[in-house]
């Protein structure tokens, strides 16, 4: 990888991270557990490792933003997370910051 | 039964396991297994068969080693010292080093000048001492600086500075030291073609700035006294080709722990300082009170005499205080001293008498100076 792609990387994943939180509430609207949370995203076109993944899940859930249960489903256990209505209340202020910038920075671009 | 690869996995969640605290570990791991065995279902639906263990292996490869998944569950900061607090341990390191630099420099210059000892084993004495004392200083400010990171320690004058105080900030580069004395210098040679005169604030100086540069002069002493650095020449020197050993008299033991903990308080008072930069009078009650217990420490040892056992040869001379040399005599006889061990003896405790005697009167000075602020509300 040459020295200008390394730096494109570098931005792009910059410019990625603030908008992973938001994916992730997003998608929690509806509830998964994280191997699903994961396909959903990435069928969206968000890929996420696992390693990102698991510990914002926890995250977010220790700053109540997600409630999470253990469930049995297909003979296993499974934790499911969902959005808590503070999580709701909260990626609906998200989401009209979020427009606002992409608003601003179409205006630019 | 537990196939390989269910022991691939097992080995893998029990490193990550180890990394855990262990409220948290069990639900990590569980969720981890989860996890786990999701993609490797997904991959054998899409193979057709089941993994092998080098597959399984694959698959925990793609999740990450356990040190850098159990890392990112961590609750506490991401790294030792983060990017608030990463300029002010530069600042820290760099000036340390330059105030380290300095004293050796100068230790060195005096070791040179005081014999003709060997200038290359000086010289690699010296370096021995400063790369010693350089990594003390940087172990002790990198565990100070991830204290606070771990504990998001924040002290207010991180976030509460002033311009005012930010003199001090420009130790870290040597080039400039000493500008401003030579520019006002020039300036007051020019007359009145300096439309912008440089002014020295004598005695007005920015009282954080001094506080940080005590703090670090009091952290090398400290240092120094605990025996954790040592500076070459300060405990041995040569006279006439002859090694001299220098003894701390008892009075030293004697003082050692009230020394050390007056050196720690005023420590303390500069933190103190620079946390509560307006806090002018009761600084100035402080600063009057330090200088009380400064005058009382002197006391203390002028009343003790013997300092300092100087042997060489199997002789031994004391390096002591008395009043008796505060008289204009001995002081014009220094030039007379022999340069043999009474000599340099006696030349020493003549030096350190009138030292004492200074500083005791630099002591009342200050005393009196701070009473002044702390009824005006103004600390110099």
């Amino acid at each position: 990888m040459s020295a200008d792609d390394e730096l494109f990387e570098s931005m792009r994943l910059e410019l990625r991270r603030g908008s992973l939180v938001l994916a992730v509430l997003a998608c929690l609207r509806t509830e998964r557990y994280g191997y699903t949370l994961r396909q959903a995203l990435a069928a969206d076109g968000l890929e996420m490792e696992e390693s990102t993944l698991y510990p914002l899940l926890r995250r977010l859930e220790s700053q109540g933003l997600l409630l999470s249960e253990w469930r049995e489903e297909e003979k296993r256990k499974k934790r499911f997370y969902v959005l808590s209505p503070l999580g709701a209340s909260l990626l609906d202020r998200l989401t009209t910051e979020w427009r606002a910038i992409g608003g601003s920075l179409d205006r630019l671009l | 039964m537990t196939t390989p690869s269910d022991d691939i996995i097992e080995r893998w969640l029990e490193a990550v396991a180890a990394q855990l605290p262990p409220e948290t570990r069990a639900d990590i791991t569980d969720e981890l297994r989860e996890l786990i065995v999701s993609r490797m279902e997904a991959r054998e639906a899409e193979l057709g068969r089941d993994l092998t263990p080098a597959e399984v292996e694959g698959v925990l490869k793609e999740i990450g080693h356990p040190l850098a998944v159990a890392a990112r569950y961590r609750a506490g900061p991401d790294s030792l010292i983060g990017p608030e607090l990463l300029p002010w341990w530069l600042y820290g390191v760099k000036a340390g080093l330059l105030v380290l630099l300095a004293i050796h420099a100068l230790s060195l210059v005096v070791t040179l000048v005081s014999g003709p000892r060997d200038p290359g084993q000086a010289i690699s004495q010296a370096f021995h001492g400063l790369f010693g004392s350089g990594l003390t200083l940087i172990g002790a400010l990198t565990l100070a600086g991830a204290v606070m990171e771990h504990y998001r320690i924040r002290p207010k004058w991180m976030t509460e500075w002033r311009a005012k105080d930010l003199s001090l900030f420009g130790l870290s580069d040597p080039t400039t030291w000493g500008v401003k004395a030579r520019e006002a210098s020039k300036a007051s040679t020019q007359g009145g073609v300096n439309i912008h005169p440089v002014r020295v604030r004598v005695g007005n100086s920015s009282p954080a700035g001094e506080a940080v540069f005590s703090i670090l002069a009091l952290g090398l002493f400290i240092l120094w006294w605990l025996g954790l650095v040592s500076f070459p020449g300060l405990a041995t020197f040569e006279i006439a080709d002859q090694p001299v050993t220098v003894a701390g008299a008892p009075v030293w033991a004697a003082l050692y722990a009230p020394i050390l903990a007056f050196a720690l308080v005023q420590m303390a008072i500069d933190l103190f300082t620079l946390i509560n930069p307006t806090a002018e009078r009761l600084r100035a009650l402080l600063r009057a009170a330090v200088a009380a217990a400064n005058l009382v420490l002197l006391w203390f040892i002028v009343q003790a005499g013997d300092l300092f056992v100087l042997t060489s040869a199997g002789q031994t001379a004391t390096v002591a205080i008395d009043q008796a040399y505060l008289t204009l005599d001995w002081l014009r006889m220094l030039d007379e001293r022999g340069r043999d061990l009474e000599g340099v003896a006696l030349t020493l405790s003549i030096l350190l008498t009138w030292s004492a005697a200074v500083m005791a009167v630099a002591f009342v000075g200050a005393i009196l100076a701070n009473l002044v602020r702390m009824i005006r509300g103004r600390a110099a």
